[in-house]
């Protein structure tokens, strides 16, 4: 950490981590109810914990953004942020929005609008954060005068994340026009500029952690989001299928979906090709785990399992079943979550004033473990009971409830299995909290760090 | 690649995509107005919408087969239930399912009449959006389509060929709508929601039969018929039969079938011995 204003990221992350911890719950709950009885249907039913713990990993996962954005961008820009005291306006004003919204829905104030639940007034205060932050940042790169790739590609994906959420604000009589114009949100946030802030943030920490060349990986970092916006704009269609849309959207959403893990397969090679040439020589070996694992798990999840259902002929029979959370988790977790848990690893001694081997503790190395064969049992869950429910109740008619109760092993499994990431997520929080030792107020160094990396 | 190269690179793809993808956009919303059936939506329809987003159904439920993956899938769900059945099942789900015997139950939402009646139009707009042929076979609540699979759009090509009353009978019933297979099974002793047809000729003998009978069938094949076009000619009593003495089977079907159509399915039922 070279700028004292670096330090606001701190706040940003304890936010983020105390909500991926309440994250865990609903989602435990969620899963549980799958095994059914509900004893808890009158007080929390099923939609009720489920919007929340989707809820949560939105809210969370822009938390962390943009803590690490806070991060990030003054060492980028190589100058001060322009305005602390604004940055925890805003933190408080948006975790005030999130606390809000999760206990609106326990007593049913909801949007109703799948992922975009959040009630309109809550809506409109997450759009006054967002140009908060946005305002905070560009100021700050324009006082510095330096606009590196890797923040350009970062803020740019942040600045596309405000303006596409803009369409969630509307409301349409027809309900296909309705769901067309929803994508244009959730689809081009995960699929689109989301995988940008992955990108520039997977840049940042190879450059820092491998000490490869920025040139070369920011000229590659260029060809991914290149290659992110050619499948994933037109790759829009494969939620199209069978919404009342135009035919042409099948074999257009096909094509272009199927080009999607390309982008995840060149992040993969990125960070294998950022590795092969300085090995695991930075000493905060955890924070490369992470960072790592997220360009492998990314390209499993989001890559590999997303291919699986994507195309039209496949699609027809397993739309609306379990093959979709299956993708879904571990797409979230392997691009998002883990590359904002390896900044925050990263990120920690700097801003605790540690060494940069003291995040290899066992809590964290566990937590890394645990969370992996987690979400990897918890896939293989969801897929099980995905393919049985496509094969007795799409190809074989079996009644929809009668399926449900042939799946019940599968859902034994997927609470164990997520049992088993909590305590890895448990772990981390743990960690954080408790062993990483509190941020320090670090005496203003010249000229480039030395300490933060093998070689800039 | 230089770097100038790649950001090059970078720009005209992303620009290129944007703009067919606009030009796409454009091109569906001339074509939506026919696609979504747009002229039917109507005050009670918008209303349904508010009704399905207030009480968050998307979290549990799948519509065009998105949403959560708790509760099956509501896309053809009118086609298969009718208005009546729906409406007593919103009132109060507990009459319908049990959780004991389920694994799953939907929460009573205490809807007033006026909004069920509400969401069941707009349940009902939503089934007639052209889906491109999607669910390519029926999804059902409960029960079996088995045995008797069948395709859910038209009728498949051996069935096509063939003239045999019977074997078009059965397409007719397996497919949505009409729907007669998402409440009544040919499986003996399986009830999903109005009775099991397995055995029916001689089930309609015996009631024809019985002082309680109250239509005017003379036969088993009149008894069916009447049963399909009158459904409360004679109303049996069972847990998720009738309310009210007025039987939860759509009453219309008299006029949304041909009448080759009931002749087929009689046919077929008149097999099931």
């Amino acid at each position: 950490m070279r700028y004292h204003s670096q330090r606001v990221a701190y706040p940003y992350f304890v936010v983020a981590l105390l909500l991926f911890g309440l994250q865990m719950v609903f989602g435990l709950l969620s899963a549980a109810k799958y095994l059914g009885p509900d004893p808890l249907m009158g007080l929390l039913p099923f939609d009720v914990t489920k919007a929340i713990h989707t809820n949560l990993l939105l809210v969370w996962l822009l938390t962390a953004f943009m803590g690490a954005a806070y991060y990030l961008v003054p060492e980028e820009s190589r100058v001060e942020l322009h305005s602390v005291r604004l940055a925890y306006v805003q933190l408080a004003i948006w975790t005030a929005m999130g606390v809000t919204a999760v206990v609106g829905y326990v007593f049913r104030w909801t949007a109703g609008n799948k992922l975009l639940e959040q009630p309109f007034p809550l809506k409109v205060v997450i759009v006054i954060v967002m140009l908060m932050f946005l305002y905070n940042l560009g100021m700050t790169i324009r006082a510095g005068g330096r606009l590196t790739t890797t923040e350009g590609v970062l803020v740019g994906g942040l600045a596309c994340t405000a303006l596409l959420y803009l369409p969630a604000l509307f409301e349409f009589d027809n309900y296909t026009v309705s769901v067309f114009y929803r994508w244009w949100t959730v689809h081009l946030w995960v699929e689109g500029v989301w995988e940008m802030i992955q990108g520039g943030l997977l840049a940042f920490l190879l450059i820092r952690l491998s000490g490869v060349d920025r040139e070369v990986l920011e000229k590659w970092l260029y060809v991914i989001v290149g290659l992110t916006f050619i499948s994933g704009i037109l790759g829009t269609a494969h939620h199209y299928y069978w919404i009342g849309v135009p035919r042409y959207w099948l074999p257009i959403g096909g094509f272009f979906s199927a080009l999607e893990p390309l982008v995840f397969l060149g992040m993969a090679m990125y960070a294998y090709y950022a590795i092969r040439r300085s090995g695991f020589a930075h000493p905060n070996r955890m924070a490369l785990h992470w960072t790592i694992g997220s360009a492998i798990f990314s390209a499993l999840g989001a890559g590999l399992l997303g291919l699986a259902h994507t195309w039209p002929a496949v699609n027809k029979w397993t739309h609306g079943t379990l093959i979709t959370p299956m993708h879904g988790h571990m797409a979230f977790f392997g691009a998002y979550v883990m590359i904002v848990l390896g900044m925050i690893t990263y990120a920690l001694p700097g801003l605790t004033g540690r060494s940069e081997d003291s995040r290899e503790t066992s809590a964290n190395f566990w937590s890394f473990w645990l969370q992996i064969s987690g979400m990897f049992g918890m896939t293989m869950a969801f897929a099980a009971a995905g393919i049985t429910q496509t094969y007795l109740e799409r190809i074989l008619g079996l009644g929809y409830l009668d399926t449900q109760l042939k799946l019940q092993v599968h859902f034994l499994m997927l609470v164990v299995t997520g049992i088993l990431f909590t305590a890895g997520v448990a772990l981390f929080l743990w960690d954080f909290f408790f062993l990483a030792g509190r941020p320090v107020a670090v005496p203003e160094r010249e000229g480039p760090a030395p300490a933060r990396s093998p070689a800039v | 690649m230089t770097k100038r190269a790649a950001r090059l690179f970078f720009f005209i793809s992303t620009l290129v995509s944007a703009l067919i993808f606009t030009i796409l956009t454009i091109d569906s919303h001339r074509q939506f107005p026919k696609l979504t059936n747009a002229a039917a939506i109507d005050a009670r329809v918008i209303a349904g919408k508010h009704v399905w987003h207030r009480e968050n159904c998307t979290n549990c439920h799948t519509l065009l087969g998105e949403g959560a993956y708790y509760a099956p899938d509501l896309t053809k769900i009118t086609a298969q239930r009718g208005a009546p059945y729906l409406r007593e099942f919103l009132k109060d789900p507990s009459r319908f399912y049990s959780e004991a015997r389920d694994g799953r139950l939907m929460p009573t939402l205490k809807l007033t009449d006026q909004e069920i009646d509400d969401v069941i139009a707009f349940l009902g707009w939503v089934s007639r959006v052209d889906t491109q042929g999607w669910p390519p076979r029926p999804i059902l609540v409960k029960g079996s389509a088995v045995p008797g699979v069948a395709t859910a759009l038209g009728v498949p090509p051996e069935a096509a060929a063939s003239q045999d009353p019977v074997e078009l009978g059965r397409v007719v019933y397996n497919a949505t709508p009409p729907g007669c297979a998402a409440c009544h099974s040919v499986a003996p002793g399986v009830n999903i929601v109005g009775p099991t047809l397995a055995g029916i000729p001689a089930t309609a003998a015996a009631r024809i039969a019985s002082p309680d009978y109250r239509g005017k069938a003379r036969d088993a094949a009149g008894y069916i018929r009447e049963s399909i076009v009158e459904p409360n000619a004679h109303v049996l009593v069972g847990p998720t039969y009738a309310a009210g003495g007025r039987s939860l089977m759509p009453g219309d079907y008299g006029e949304t079938l041909k009448a080759e159509q009931i002749d087929q399915i009689v046919a077929y039922l008149l097999t099931l011995r």
